[in-house]
């Protein structure tokens, strides 16, 4: 990267400081208006409150302050990256959210890489046969995972693999309560990771093959593709070399939005398998309206889309260097 | 039907202990329940998740027996009780240590009663608000000065309400600003308990083991207990059908699951084991409305609902019709001479009209909206049966769906409903269950699970005030039946349903269900057959 690109990346990153502002500031104003606050829900729990109980809830947790000096204290805490407290689990929310980073981190990158190898692969392969009953079958094959509903697919996959044949097990991340090598806690976690990741990884793996296909498609109807072809290059040759890298981009740009969506997508997966990732810790921290532990953990997911997306932006330029300058 | 069956059947699952010589040590009992625990003690909450786990690992001074709780020793081996009842005086047992090694003192007592219990967790005030001090003469005597009789007292020593707590498991900083509730050891217990943590994989799964220096000789039986936290009901049905776990306690699965369940040959279902939590459910009715203020039109609702049906239909016959505010399996307090709560639309018909409430043009007599508890799907389908019941006599009612926080400040803090679905425990005593929901001391703007519903009725208040004096005899019996007879006719409350607690466990495991709240014991004598 020479000089220009490298303060142009700066400039971009310095851009983003009033998106990530705003997006925090809209987080707080939406939990804000959502009715019931963090006491009501351990009140709720405990089944038997009292008034004074709840109140010393409230100020133990500092939801008796007006909303604008709790809004505030946020900001000032998210500017120094202080995430502040669970209120349900009384545990920092930065704790909990590197105890279940990890299996997140797994499960989105081993389902990013089944539905983008995948994908592209079956992609590829329609365009280039297109119209024979390759291109028929990968078609409606996407479609029909592209309209499942993913917890029901996991739980028919449950209902095969685990239940029916008994391969694969059905829910948590790894065995417990054995010791086991680092080698072996490898394998076994991959042997959990199998069912969700490919649960994760269809719906996806649908959606880049149509786009895949599409783009080729594209691509090989392009003057460039034909001197390709009138030079006298193999088949495959075009098609890998040629087509593919261009046909590549509208991929890239929906890799940077899945990231954004996996968070959320998985929230089913992870409900269905019992995977312990954020996904559900955002979850439980929304039915039990623990503010901070939200905030926090849609704090972070926003910077990191944030993030991903200037590195789309970085990839698109290296891919096709016309738009880098941009 | 399997689970009814086994409902009839809990004497013989009570008295079905086995002799010594049947009894294999060691092993792993796995069970799952949804949410996780928030944190390992009821201090921090009571909510049912939390006090599963936390009964393991603390104990209070006593242990309890049978379905109404008889109180037997604990960390306390006898106790003496002064006629007045105002001063109970606690002998603890020697030589108890806690998980870390340190020793069971008096001091502890102290401590957790007055600086935790007392005030932090959701019923202290309830056990111990009348208390004036606690003495310890020495390190193994406790005791207890009361300003007036409370006659539940002793049933306030039940490890889930008033867990023991070591004074040095706090640290300095945390007592002295009350931080007692995020205290470091709500999530790292010491306890005195059959199991302490040994793993906690938030999100995954606790693991608990045994506790070698546990004061039971020989006990307790399994080597670990753990908790495998499986957010979705189908994969948690799968996980016990498949056998990777032994136990979903506490109507942990759908109902529906469990009907299927309940046929496999290597599991047991039954809804014995909670008879001493009574958990009852109603329609809570805000009487401050103008239709629902007369009682005459909370007697038409009752009259349109079939409680046997919804219980066969939506609960899958899980639970029997509601008679009134007590539960009938309530072995010392429900009044037999209650007559069931008959299903009869004409009756509710001649009702309105006398209530002045006629059919208008389009055959409807007045509108009110429904909430139903946000508890899943059972309670949406229930909140359907009513409308189309109630539809039928000429009440037009608009269901309305809200997540939990929303629900609890539409209902408790706000006060703003017609009626809506919720069920409260009894508990093995009126006094500690009742008194919240009926009295007018209970209108409390803000507070869960209270009266709601604005219902004040002098009477009612004099009668709880008295029973909460009495000791327990024939003379607190009667005044409890008249409350039962006054809450039957008024109906401050819909009563619908008397609820089980459905536990599906596999065969292997044994000695679970001993007592009225057998997922709350310490599990100390449960044993898996290999």
């Amino acid at each position: 990267m020479n000089q220009g690109g490298l303060s142009s990346f700066l400039r971009k990153l310095l851009h983003l400081v009033p998106v990530v502002i705003a997006i925090a500031s809209l987080n707080f104003v939406l939990l804000k208006l959502a009715p019931g606050d963090a006491a009501d829900i351990l009140g709720g729990m405990t089944g038997s409150a009292t008034v004074e109980y709840l109140e010393q809830l409230r100020r133990e947790l500092g939801l008796d302050q007006p909303v604008w000096l709790q809004y505030v204290h946020y900001m000032k805490r998210m500017l120094t990256l202080d995430l502040g407290m669970s209120a349900i689990q009384g545990v920092p929310v930065i704790d909990l959210i590197l105890q279940r980073l990890p299996a997140t981190l797994i499960l989105m990158l081993a389902a990013l890489v089944i539905a983008v190898f995948c994908g592209v692969l079956a992609g590829v392969t329609a365009a280039r046969f297109k119209g024979s009953w390759i291109d028929n079958l990968t078609s409606v094959l996407a479609l029909v995972i592209y309209a499942t509903p993913q917890f029901w697919l996991g739980l028919m996959l449950i209902v095969l693999f685990s239940i029916t044949l008994g391969l694969l097990p059905s829910g948590g991340m790894m065995r417990i309560g054995v010791t086991q090598t680092p080698l072996s806690a490898a394998l076994d976690i991959a042997h959990h990771l199998i069912l969700p990741a490919v649960t994760l990884g269809l719906f996806y793996m649908a959606v880049y093959a149509r786009l895949m296909r599409a783009s080729m498609l594209e691509v090989l109807s392009l003057d460039y593709i034909s001197t390709a072809r009138a030079k006298g290059l193999s088949e495959s040759k075009v098609t890998w070399r040629h087509a593919f890298r261009n046909a590549l981009l509208p991929v890239v740009t929906l890799i940077g939005i899945q990231v954004g969506h996996l968070l959320g997508g998985s929230i089913l997966v992870e409900t269905v398998f019992g995977w312990p990732g954020l996904g559900r810790l955002i979850f439980d921290a929304l039915l039990q309206r623990d503010t901070d532990l939200l905030l926090g953990i849609l704090f972070i997911s926003s910077v990191s889309v944030v993030l991903v997306s200037l590195i789309v932006d970085l990839i698109y330029g290296l891919l096709d260097p016309r738009s880098a300058v941009a | 039907m399997k689970l009814r069956y086994l409902a009839a059947t809990i004497p013989f699952l009570l008295a079905g202990s086995a002799s010594a010589q049947d009894i294999t040590r060691g092993g792993t009992l796995t069970y799952s329940y949804n949410p996780e625990p928030a944190a390992l003690s009821t201090i921090a909450t009571t909510s049912v998740p939390v006090v599963i786990a936390a009964t393991k690992i603390y104990e209070s001074l006593l242990e309890f027996e049978g379905p109404s709780l008889d109180p037997k020793p604990g960390l306390a081996e006898k106790w003496e009780i002064s006629d007045d009842k105002l001063t109970y005086t606690f002998h603890l047992r020697p030589g108890v240590k806690w998980h870390d090694g340190k020793p069971f003192t008096s001091q502890d007592v102290k401590f957790s009663i007055e600086k935790v219990v007392k005030p932090f967790h959701s019923r202290g005030q309830t056990y111990f608000g009348t208390l004036q001090a606690i003495d310890t003469p020495d390190d193994l005597t406790v005791i207890f000065r009361l300003g007036a009789p409370v006659p539940f007292f002793m049933k306030a020593f039940q490890p889930g309400e008033s867990p023991m707590m070591p004074r040095h498991g706090f640290t300095e900083e945390e007592i002295a600003q009350n931080r007692i509730r995020q205290a470091g050891i709500m999530q790292k217990p010491i306890g005195t308990g059959p199991f302490r943590l040994a793993e906690w994989t938030k999100g995954s799964h606790v693991i608990l083991e045994r506790n070698a220096d546990y004061w039971k000789q020989g006990k307790p039986y399994l080597d670990r207990i753990v908790m495998r936290a499986i957010p979705d009901g189908a994969a948690r049905a799968i996980a016990l059908e498949t056998g990777e776990i032994d136990l979903v306690p506490m109507s942990g699965l759908p109902p529906a699951e469990m009907k299927r369940l309940a046929g496999l040959d290597h599991l047991t279902a039954t809804l014995a084991g909670s008879e001493a939590l009574g958990p009852l459910m109603w329609l809570e009715v805000n009487v401050r409305e103008k239709p629902l203020a007369d009682m005459r039109v909370r007697q038409a609702i009752s009259f349109a609902i079939d409680r046997q049906r919804l219980v066969n239909v939506i609960w899958y016959g899980n639970g029997k019709p509601a008679r009134g505010p007590l539960v009938s399996s309530n072995p010392r307090f429900f009044n037999t001479a209650l007559e069931p709560l008959r299903y009869d639309p004409k009756e509710a018909e001649k009702l309105l009209d006398e209530a002045g409430f006629k059919r208008g043009k389009d055959g409807v007599r007045f509108e009110l909206t429904q909430n139903a508890l946000p508890y899943g799907e059972e309670w949406v389908r229930q909140a359907e049966y009513i409308r189309q019941e109630l539809g039928k006599i000429g009440i037009k009612v608009n269901n309305e769906a809200l997540d939990m926080g929303g629900w609890l400040k539409k209902i408790y803090t706000d006060w703003n409903f017609h009626f809506t679905s919720n069920f409260i425990h009894n508990h093995s005593d009126p006094s500690i269950g009742l008194p919240r929901s009926f009295t007018t001391s209970g209108i409390r703007k803000g507070a869960s699970f209270t009266n709601s519903m604005g219902y004040s009725n002098p009477r009612i208040d004099e009668l709880f005030v008295q029973a909460a004096k009495l000791p327990d005899g024939a003379e607190r019996k009667k005044i409890w039946d008249e409350v039962q007879v006054i809450l039957q006719k008024e109906l401050p409350v819909i009563f619908l349903i008397e609820m089980g607690y459905n536990n599906v466990f596999n065969k292997r495991v044994n000695g679970l269900i001993t007592n009225g709240i057998s997922l709350y014991s310490n599990w100390d004598s449960v044993w898996i057959k290999k």
